[in-house]
């Protein structure tokens, strides 16, 4: 076990190091010059060569590369010209929103695939199999931002069920005593059930819009998973013992199925916690993707290089965690198995 | 619950049928099977590939999934027939009264749950008041029962950490773990080496001596017939169509089929009359059975024979010097006169 979890977490340092020298290169060879961004298209010479100096960008690639990094990790994620703040405070302030929709997103994804995937396969009604199957390829196909904008049409402009494109809870809306960052649970320590509903009722469109490819994608690689674990004569075995339908399926069936999904689920959720641009972009959601829409339109290549990172972090991290509960889970990753009788 | 049935069997199967309905096809892997086992009988169905075998097996237990379904027929064990039973009210039986071994070890057993669990749980199945401690003791017995050495130990681990000589092992404890009144093994040993199989086969000897289990021991090895069992079906296309004490089948087989499977056993005395005869020919689809016998078309008796195409073969009981013969042919009778003369 031991020996998984250095390998893993050494696995992980070397992701993060190749996606930090991604996004450094990617920067540095993007055409444009920081300085005249910085600057604009009137300023001196001198003074660009002033901006560039305080910027690194006179020195060699190495020693940029360099400082980059141990400033990442120092907490100095640069400066951004646009907004006047530190990266790093801008990230703290935007994270919580991120958090909050990637975690709510990911649960009402996960829920409903597991449902629908169960549903499609413990009694295998060709009807239900069908529908699920047809409403997975749908979803599958569908951008989340097109998706986006369609649910706002439906459920906000004609059907006024939902809340439009005004972020976490109304315009106007006092946020909760911040404990956590993520409204819904800071709402219901304060005890404030209103908040809460309106931070519930703002989430789900978005949500849906952010969910719906990975859904169907999981729904569909849980269905195929189901129904041949479901094929195992350990089930056989289980149901020849006495145990009911249902109690065979539960305990043998779901937890081998679950398995090869668990590396999907981490991939979603660390896909979430990065921040979506574009589904954040359609819903004014003030999170991650926001702050980086907003810095690619005004090229404010600070935050774009420290998102660049970040979304590299987050992904690491979760399929680290992942890993880890993988050997946790399934004994054959944990314990080396008998070569001998 | 020890009562018999009313003619002293165990186990009675009368006219047991079995198809498979999938579109507009309907595939009779039982076709109108009878048969009864003594409290203490070792009943050995042999056949090829595909005859229907573990179908009926299945069907016993009433562990038939759709599309397949038990079509007609009773199956009556202590008097009442099963058959006729709910799903839950044979889940009572399963495992208790029936208990089930199947052919491949490596897959009879889930992978993430302990060896202990996966015995536990069929003492828990039918006791639902056994105390953990209690549970755990017997599940440790039935390991020692079965020669698995450091039996408290090994009780922790997974099935990736026993051979497969041991999984089996395992499987034949969970199965006898209630002293069940028929043990039904659907090629328990095919998927083992020589060595473990004849492991194998003495510990169920001892256990179902021990037992008083009755058993039926599906395979289509004919060597682990003589070795194991007191008396023999040979079953093909669905129907049983020899049915005799174990030596009959050896010394003098009534049915072509039987005499054609026995003359495909390789035997070191007629290694001087060449190579292995093969049956020609392969099985009928179950889904278009000709009309007549079955065997018909790879019948050395019966192949030119319009007799044997027209008319279906009834089960003739024929009085053997050892014992009753009951034989599916036309000319079983003259067969066996043939044979004993």
């Amino acid at each position: 076990m031991a020996r998984v979890i250095v390998y893993r977490i050494l696995g992980s340092i070397a992701a993060v190091f190749g996606a930090s020298l991604l996004a450094f290169l990617i920067m540095r060879a993007l055409p444009g010059d920081p300085a005249r961004v910085i600057l604009g298209p009137l300023a001196s010479p001198k003074a660009l060569v002033e901006v560039r100096h305080e910027l690194g960008l006179d020195k060699s690639l190495f020693v940029q590369y360099w400082d980059y990094i141990t400033s990442f990790l120092s907490g100095n994620w640069g400066y951004s010209y646009t907004l006047n703040a530190p990266v790093k405070s801008l990230f703290v302030e935007r994270f919580p929103a991120t958090i909050e929709l990637a975690l709510f997103s990911f649960i009402f994804t996960m829920a409903t695939a597991i449902a629908l995937a169960l549903l499609s396969t413990y009694r295998r009604r060709p009807v239900t199999d069908g529908v699920v199957r047809g409403a997975s390829y749908l979803g599958f196909g569908t951008p989340p931002f097109f998706l986006g904008v369609l649910l706002l049409i439906i459920f906000f402009k004609s059907l006024h069920w939902l809340p439009g494109p005004e972020g976490r809870l109304g315009i106007g809306a006092e946020a909760p005593p911040s404990a956590t960052g993520l409204y819904p649970i800071d709402a219901l320590l304060a005890g404030d059930l209103s908040t809460f509903w309106e931070s519930i009722r703002h989430l789900i469109l978005p949500s849906i819009a952010l969910g719906v490819a990975s859904f169907s994608f999981i729904v569909r690689l849980l269905r195929a998973n189901l129904l041949e674990v479901s094929r195992e004569p350990f089930l056989i075995v289980a149901r020849g013992k006495g145990l009911a339908r249902w109690t065979a399926f539960r305990r043998h069936a779901l937890p081998n199925a679950f398995l090869p999904t668990l590396t999907t689920a981490g991939l979603v959720l660390g896909e979430f916690l990065a921040g979506s641009v574009l589904v954040e972009r359609v819903f004014d959601w003030p999170g991650i993707g926001s702050l980086v829409y907003e810095a690619i339109v005004k090229q404010d290549f600070a935050i774009v290089q420290a998102f660049v990172l970040f979304s590299a972090l987050m992904f690491v991290a979760v399929n680290l965690i992942v890993d880890l509960l993988y050997a946790a889970i399934d004994p054959r990753v944990r314990i080396p198995a008998v070569t001998a009788t | 619950m020890d009562a018999l049935n009313d003619n002293g069997s165990v186990l009675s199967v009368r006219n047991l049928s079995t198809v498979f309905e999938t579109g507009n096809a309907a595939t009779c892997a039982v076709r109108d099977v009878s048969f009864d086992l003594r409290p203490d009988e070792r009943l050995g169905i042999v056949g090829e590939s595909g005859s229907g075998k573990s179908a009926m097996a299945l069907s016993i237990l009433g562990l038939i999934e759709p599309p397949g379904r038990v079509s007609g027929g009773e199956i009556l064990l202590g008097g009442r027939d099963i058959s006729k039973l709910s799903d839950r009210q044979m889940g009572a039986v399963r495992g208790k009264e029936i208990a089930l071994v199947l052919q491949d070890p490596s897959t009879a057993l889930d992978p993430v749950k302990t060896i202990g669990r996966q015995i536990i749980e069929v003492l828990a199945a039918h006791e639902p008041d056994l105390k953990r401690k209690a549970a755990r003791k017997r599940a440790v017995e039935l390991l020692e029962d079965v020669d698995i050495s450091h039996a408290e130990r090994r009780l922790d681990d997974y099935p990736h950490q026993y051979s497969g000589g041991m999984r089996q092992r395992v499987a034949i404890a969970m199965a006898i773990a209630l002293n069940p009144k028929v043990l039904i093994a659907d090629e328990p040993t095919t998927a083992l080496d020589v060595t473990t199989q004849a492991q194998i086969l003495s510990l169920m000897d001892r256990l179902v001596e021990d037992h008083n289990t009755a058993v039926i021991f599906i395979t289509h090895n004919l060597g682990v017939v003589s070795e194991f069992c007191d008396s023999v079906a040979v079953m093909y296309t669905g129907r049983f169509v020899e049915t005799s004490g174990v030596e009959h089948i050896f010394s003098a087989p009534t049915h072509p089929y039987s005499e054609a499977l026995l003359n495909c056993v390789p035997n070191p005395e007629k290694l001087a009359q060449g190579p292995l005869p093969a049956i020609t020919g392969f099985p009928p689809d179950l889904s278009q059975l000709p009309s007549g016998c079955s065997f018909a078309p790879r019948c050395p008796v019966g192949k030119d024979l319009a007799q044997c195409y027209e008319k279906a073969p009834v089960t003739h009981r024929i009085s053997c010097p050892d014992g009753e013969v009951g034989v599916e042919c036309h000319f079983a009778e003259a067969r066996a006169r043939g044979a004993s003369t």
